[in-house]
């Protein structure tokens, strides 16, 4: 099982998200990248993330991305 | 349908959709600055079912629809019924990896669309690029070369695949010093339009009037514009799949395809 800045390394090999606390605002995930990283996430650890969770906010840095993982069930 | 009156009434309806979904999909993937002012600018309308939101954008002529949908089955029966009322110019378009957007763009064409251009994505890591070589000088638009540059853009490209910009955008651009110029007896030779959000910067419009091809200009600009976004780590650009001519000057500077695609279709009020 890869872990979370494992995927994102997967999805921008660009960019260093361990030194990232907004994604978003510094431009290094956008929309497209979201929903791409939505299916790896839910793929390596085995959840489903609902629809309603699929926000920015959500995604804004690796704590985030690691609270929602835990809330849809992920065992991090 | 209805006048959207705030980003937040945007936000509330999608999550509605979103609540019951199944197999969500759209192709609506608005920045909060982009929705604001399409608000603002009273652009955007609505009409919403339980299970599939439209959105449409008012843009010259015609409108863009945008979806939300909690299924793609949903999606094909409303677009059915919502197209079968063909008072207006409609273009869709259809994003993601070239294998998930095949199952949409069948329900699009069944529900009366036809295609009309395919887009690619294309992208390119930060890399050094020499400077722009003397004399092209290369300058900053301003406020005066506004008309002039939407006059430009709405001449070269396309209004229903290429997204064009309204005249408060061009302005919004020139404030943020994001289009450069290269002028010649005072006239808008060549420009570039581009987008920086943190370190990822997206090129919107790289063109050189008929009059000026081959006078190093377009060269010129995109030297100038890779040397000016020191902090840029990511840069990106949408381009026609047939425009060989264009893709293989982007290549030329580095860029290649990322995988995404954007099909866009329109109605048959848009295509007579």
């Amino acid at each position: 099982m890869k872990s979370v800045p494992e995927i994102l390394k997967d999805i921008r090999p660009e960019f260093d998200f361990t030194t990232s606390y907004d994604f978003i605002m510094d431009g290094m995930l956008d929309s497209f990248d979201m929903m791409t990283l939505v299916s790896a996430l839910d793929k390596n650890f085995g959840i489903s993330i609902q629809g309603t969770d699929i926000l920015p906010e959500n995604f804004k840095n690796l704590q985030t991305i690691e609270a929602l993982l835990r809330q849809s069930g992920a065992k991090l | 349908m209805t006048p959207v009156r705030s980003a937040g009434e945007v936000l509330e309806a999608i999550q509605k959709v979103k609540a019951g979904a199944t197999a969500f999909c759209t192709n609506f993937f608005p920045v909060q600055s982009k929705l604001e002012n399409w608000v603002a600018h009273q652009e955007l309308s609505f009409e919403s079912s339980d299970d599939v939101i439209f959105f449409l954008r008012k843009d010259r002529d015609f409108a863009h629809l945008y979806f939300c949908a909690s299924n793609p089955a949903a999606f094909g029966d409303q677009l059915r019924r919502f197209s079968s009322i063909p008072t207006q110019k409609l273009a869709i378009d259809l994003v993601g990896a070239e294998a998930s957007v095949g199952a949409l763009l069948k329900l699009t064409e069944e529900a009366g669309f036809a295609r009309y251009s395919r887009l690619v994505r294309l992208a390119r890591a930060a890399a050094p690029a020499s400077p722009p070589k003397p004399p092209t000088a290369v300058e900053v638009a301003t406020e005066g070369d506004a008309s002039a540059i939407l006059a430009l853009i709405e001449q070269l490209f396309d209004r229903f695949a290429d997204q064009l910009p309204l005249s408060y955008e061009i302005a919004a651009a020139v404030a943020a010093r994001q289009i450069f110029v290269v002028k010649e007896n005072g006239r808008i030779a060549a420009l570039l339009f581009f987008e920086t959000q943190g370190l990822t910067s997206t090129i919107r419009y790289w063109l050189v009037a008929p009059h000026f091809h081959s006078c190093g200009f377009g060269s010129a600009l995109i030297r100038h514009y890779f040397s000016s976004q020191t902090t840029v780590r990511r840069f990106l650009l949408w381009v026609a799949a047939t425009n060989d001519n264009a893709i293989q000057k982007y290549q030329h500077y580095g860029y290649a395809p990322d995988g995404l695609v954007d099909y866009v279709l329109v109605n048959g009020s848009a295509k007579n």
